[in-house]
């Protein structure tokens, strides 16, 4: 099993690849280049820091269009965490308005402070969907760890788990090969070690 | 619901983790004690967080602490936070490259506020937690920088005012009075202030046993409480604390499966 980990100069890529070597992923590559994230079994697409900053990163790495070509169009297996998941969705309002990589029908919007703190950070607990393929083994409601002030929304139906925090969230989708989680697996114990097992098995 | 945590916080000085009486560093051990001693990557299931802080004195070195930092992270699945001496950007990215989730600014919030911008800027105000240590002077809070070795002008709650004007994510709010007392934390204190902080706020300085983590973890404005104690928690202390905590009721998540 061989995981690459989208490298577009942003994100907490370390403890990621310290759990994926952990469950016993033979190796673990981080890259930007077309050939080496062809030759991966599965893509995961990390991300910490604003939005706008990780696009302008990702266009000028031709990642969008590598992207569009590995996942869109071969179906290769991708999970986004965090803002790596944010970024799959069709724009955001961090850092003005700006375009995703709209591969998924979700909007990000920051949340209201006027009467929550802000960012979300902590264990939450999800409502699991039980239609998706990421959670099996794991309680209906799963505590995962959040670190975000920014939050997805979407009309569509994306096998969307949710979280509640000040009002409902997207905390989770899968639609195909195409999974995202707004938490940190490689910062929630046992039950994020469970969940990246379950994207090496079932996708 | 979202939970509350309970978090370690390690005191780094040259090599070694320490105990802290009142910002007073005794030597307790090196990396690998720690691992004898607390058999970590047990205890870390205990834990909702780790901060590991660089306390050494005058010059501090930060490739050495990026180093214990690295090691520290290879088998603990929880968010780790360190800072201590972060004074340029650079200093900030080896930490995050040698796997700190977050950062931890003080004395830089008083002294450099655009670095603190630019932080927040490059990598989310999620990612940087503002440090702010505090004394009790005659009924009034006064704030120190410099490892506590320097009183600055602003009262707390000014100063409070000021850090959370600087986007920062989280707020970790040390008591010197009560650091390393065990006697409880200053609970007057952030009753006062707690419920006036716009962004997540840790709570340390005093924690001696699992009933003033409790009671931490109680009020309102509290969203997670730290403890740097390594004596009162040493072996299994902590997770007998949090096994009670959960038995309360209280709301900290449980993933012992």
């Amino acid at each position: 099993m061989k995981i690459v980990i989208v490298d577009y100069g942003m994100g907490n890529i370390k403890s990621i690849t310290s759990t994926l070597l952990f469950i016993g992923v033979d190796e673990v590559v981080l890259s930007s280049d077309y050939e080496k994230l062809r030759s991966a079994d599965k893509l995961i697409l990390p991300g910490v820091g604003s939005f706008g900053k990780a696009m302008a990163q990702i266009k000028s790495k031709q990642l969008d269009v590598y992207l569009k070509d590995l996942v869109v169009e071969n179906k290769k297996p991708l999970l986004g965490i965090c803002l790596g998941m944010q970024l799959l969705g069709m724009s955001s309002t961090e850092d003005g308005e700006n375009q995703g990589l709209g591969f998924i029908n979700g909007s990000v919007i920051k949340f209201d402070n006027s009467n929550l703190k802000v960012p979300h950070v902590g264990f939450n607990q999800l409502k699991v969907n039980r239609e998706g393929k990421l959670y099996d083994g794991l309680a209906d409601d799963p505590d995962f760890y959040f670190t975000h002030s920014y939050k997805m929304i979407s009309s569509a139906s994306i096998k969307q788990s949710m979280c509640d925090y000040g009002g409902e969230f997207i905390s989770g989708f899968e639609v195909g090969n195409i999974a995202g989680v707004q938490f940190h697996p490689e910062l929630s114990q046992n039950n994020g070690i469970k969940l990246f097992k379950n994207f090496i098995t079932n996708y | 619901m979202l939970r509350k945590r309970i978090i370690f916080t390690l005191i780094y000085s040259q090599g070694f983790f320490n105990q802290s009486r009142n910002f007073r560093l005794q030597k307790v051990g090196k990396l690998n004690w720690l691992e004898k001693n607390y058999k970590f990557q047990k205890i870390a299931f205990s834990l909702d967080e780790l901060i590991v802080l660089n306390a050494s004195k005058g010059e501090k070195n930060l490739e050495e602490f990026a180093s214990e930092i690295s090691k520290l992270v290879n088998d603990v699945f929880i968010p780790i936070a360190a800072g201590g001496g972060i004074r340029t950007l650079q200093d900030a990215e080896l930490l995050f490259k040698s796997g700190a989730d977050k950062i931890v600014l003080n004395s830089a919030l008083k002294n450099d506020p655009d670095l603190i911008q630019e932080l927040v800027k490059k990598y989310g105000a999620q990612s940087v937690v503002a440090s702010i240590d505090y004394k009790n002077n005659n009924g009034i809070n006064e704030v120190y920088i410099n490892d506590g070795n320097l009183k600055i002008d602003e009262t707390l709650n000014e100063y409070i005012a000021y850090v959370e004007s600087l986007d920062i994510g989280e707020i970790y709010l040390n008591s010197i009075d009560q650091d390393g007392t065990g006697f409880g934390y200053d609970f007057e204190t952030i009753k006062s202030v707690g419920n006036n902080i716009h962004v997540p706020l840790i709570i340390a300085g005093g924690a001696g046993n699992e009933s003033h983590l409790l009671e931490g973890l109680k009020l309102k404005g509290v969203s997670a409480v730290a403890t740097a104690n390594l004596f009162n928690f040493v072996g299994d202390g902590l997770l007998i604390a949090r096994r009670k905590i959960i038995s309360s009721k209280e709301n900290v998540a449980n993933w012992e499966c």
